[in-house]
């Protein structure tokens, strides 16, 4: 552990910078909206911002990206084709627990499983990660009740925790302690990792006694919903207050569907574009000729909870997708963010 | 499941060419296609049953089932006309490019069912992805029983791999039952529908493995069928076809239960499919 003053973070973005895409918590400079995004400038990163609108996951799993370039010659029958190589590593700097967390569960998910994604592979490859410890959060906020917060327990190079003077500096890997040394960093004294309990024990403290409650609420979820035995009924209503817009995909962490299309240019080759999708869309599951197994928004709806919470899926991301940031219950228009989904599973058997 | 991933075209496709075209049936052609580069014509393996993703340059890429055996047996595909990228396949000529991702999915089980009766139930294109394992059977003709194909369509037009089916029949103890939903002159073959070919020829269920595949209707009629006689749920094999975007099990298009079916499918047993708690 080592100190990190206040007046070093600029230092610190800069060494991150050089090399390496910045990304991080900026404030939008007309709407004032904190967001996670690619930086210009190191001093505009704001480690003080409220918890970003988007997630990190945009950083390494891009909204939109040509995944392949070809230009086919039908009349000479040549085909030129190519794959597009990302050279630059990033460095992804104020991460929160949650979206930490979150990181962990699609590295999981697109490294870890049968198949390697060799696109989300080269995102990754060389990022460095600097985490901070949430000593602010939301009103919408529940990461206690998920294990992934407010303190990040593992899967950064370096976590930072406000100390008011100055930041507790923690190395997690090897090139988390090549930058305290280039930094020329002091070590922290004694009583640092009890100081940064403490700003830990704050943060908690500062949840909604509704978040700290629904700790076993949100297991019961997990089992009921990987048993199925949440009520029909109970998804009907989700399902009629869905207004199927997908805001809840685009902003969770985790959520990773994406769609494929290629797309023709006017002049030039054509690209294979990779964007996001949701569960939530009619078209998601349709096939060619019209045939769309699952039609119902319930049938549909409820693939997004099941994803997040149930057994089946935490296998691939080794703990439930689920991280308590809150985002998807902050711009759902029909008010079912994941909260509200537990709490009406929940009333199944309590009845309030 | 698979074996090992680093064989299989996992991003980029490999480019391929068009050899023949061959019309099949009403908007449905078979496509003949061999690898530009010779070393992949050479090493590429499948399984029956897996699947490829194919690209048609300029139009997008498609999940389509692999109708060749895994041995002796020409490259193809059997494509009906169906959505934009398919009608993007039907404008293409011999010697023109397809692209081509995989081979994905884990297959229909050829080894494990060796030494068994082996019964292929299919109603129209149906027939297209039980061909592989049908033919891989054939093959291997001494390993098995009885092989039977109970093979039905709407009309006799509708019926896919006719010439095949033709050749098949010179194979010793092949036995092929096909019918047409109604009566045509000329047609010597059975009328009515598929499942009322079991009884016809005499299926059995001991040391049996079914392979069914075909309309949802049709579907659940055979199974019907072949359970009622007393074939387990466990020995009745089934494929299942999704909207797929990446075949990897990434894009999460084909989830169906617990279940992607790029990954943990296309073939199910009946067994598994009456978990998977959605319609399929």
């Amino acid at each position: 552990m080592f100190i990190l003053p206040k007046t070093e973070l600029p230092r610190l973005l800069e060494s991150l910078g050089s090399g390496r895409d910045l990304y991080g918590p900026i404030y939008h400079e007309v709407s004032g909206d904190a967001l996670f995004e690619k930086v210009e400038d190191p001093k505009a990163v704001r480690f003080d911002a409220p918890i970003p609108y988007n997630s990190p996951k945009s950083a390494i799993f891009p909204h939109f990206e040509a995944i392949l370039r070809y230009a086919y010659d039908r009349a000479a029958k040549t085909i030129e084709m190519a794959r597009a190589d990302l050279v630059r590593p990033k460095a992804l700097v104020g991460v929160r627990a949650c979206d930490l967390t979150g990181l962990r569960c699609l590295d999981r998910f697109f490294l870890g499983q049968e198949f390697v994604d060799e696109v989300y592979r080269d995102h990754r490859r060389k990022m460095f990660v600097v985490a901070q410890t949430c000593i602010a959060p939301f009103p919408q906020c529940f990461c206690v009740c998920t294990d992934s917060g407010p303190y990040p327990a593992e899967g950064y190079d370096v976590n930072l925790t406000d100390l008011g003077d100055h930041y507790l500096f923690e190395a997690g890997s090897e090139q988390g302690t090549a930058l305290a040394s280039e930094l020329g960093l002091k070590p922290a004294g004694a009583d640092a990792a009890k100081r940064r309990d403490a700003a830990v024990d704050g943060s908690i403290a500062k949840f909604d006694p509704a978040a700290r409650d629904d700790k076993a609420w949100i297991s019961r979820a997990v089992n009921r919903l990987t048993t199925g035995f949440v009520k029909n009924e109970t998804w009907e209503y989700i399902g009629g207050q869905c207004f199927e817009c997908g805001a809840c995909a685009y902003v969770c962490p985790t959520c990773s569907c994406f769609n494929i299309e290629d797309i023709n240019t006017a002049s030039g080759p054509t690209e294979r574009l990779r964007t996001w999708d949701s569960c939530s869309f009619e078209g998601y599951s349709r096939m060619a000729g019209e045939h769309n197994p699952r039609r119902p928004i319930e049938d549909r709806r409820n693939k997004r909870f099941f994803c997040r919470l149930s057994y089946s899926q935490s296998k691939k991301y080794l703990r439930p997708g689920c991280v308590g940031c809150g985002r998807c219950a902050r711009v759902c228009p029909g008010d079912i963010g994941l909260p509200n989904v537990v709490t009406y599973i929940r009333r199944e058997t309590t009845g309030r | 499941m698979a074996e090992t991933t680093s064989n299989v075209l996992v991003t980029v496709p490999a480019v391929a060419s068009i050899t023949e075209i061959r019309e099949e049936i009403e908007d449905v052609k078979t496509y003949f296609f061999a690898f530009d580069d010779p070393e992949l014509e050479a090493s590429f393996r499948t399984r029956s049953g897996q699947f490829i993703m194919c690209t048609i340059f300029g139009a997008g890429e498609f999940a389509v089932s692999l109708p060749f055996s895994p041995e002796n047996d020409r490259r193809h595909l059997s494509v009906r006309r169906v959505g934009k990228v398919t009608e993007g396949l039907h404008t293409l000529r011999p010697g023109d490019k397809i692209g081509i991702r995989g081979p994905f999915g884990n297959g229909f089980p050829f080894e494990e069912i060796k030494g068994r009766n082996v019964v292929v139930v299919a109603g129209g294109i149906g027939l297209i992805p039980l061909r592989s394992t049908l033919v891989h059977a054939l093959q291997h003709r001494a390993d098995f029983g009885r092989i039977i194909l109970l093979y039905g369509a709407r009309s006799s037009k509708d019926l896919m791999y006719t010439a095949n089916i033709r050749d098949w029949k010179a194979i010793e103890g092949f036995e092929a039952f096909l019918t047409i939903d109604r009566a045509e002159p000329g047609w010597t073959g059975e009328v009515g529908f598929v499942h009322t070919l079991i009884e016809k020829a005499q299926v059995p269920v001991e040391n049996t493995v079914a392979f069914v595949c075909g309309p949802p209707i049709m579907f659940n009629a055979n199974i019907k069928e072949l359970m009622g006689r007393g074939l387990k749920d466990e020995f009745i094999f089934s494929t299942l076809e999704r909207h797929m975007k990446c075949g990897i099990g990434k894009c999460q298009h084909c989830a169906i239960g617990r279940t992607l079916v790029c990954t943990d499918g296309p073939v199910y047993t009946y067994k598994q499919l009456k978990t998977l708690g959605e319609q399929i």
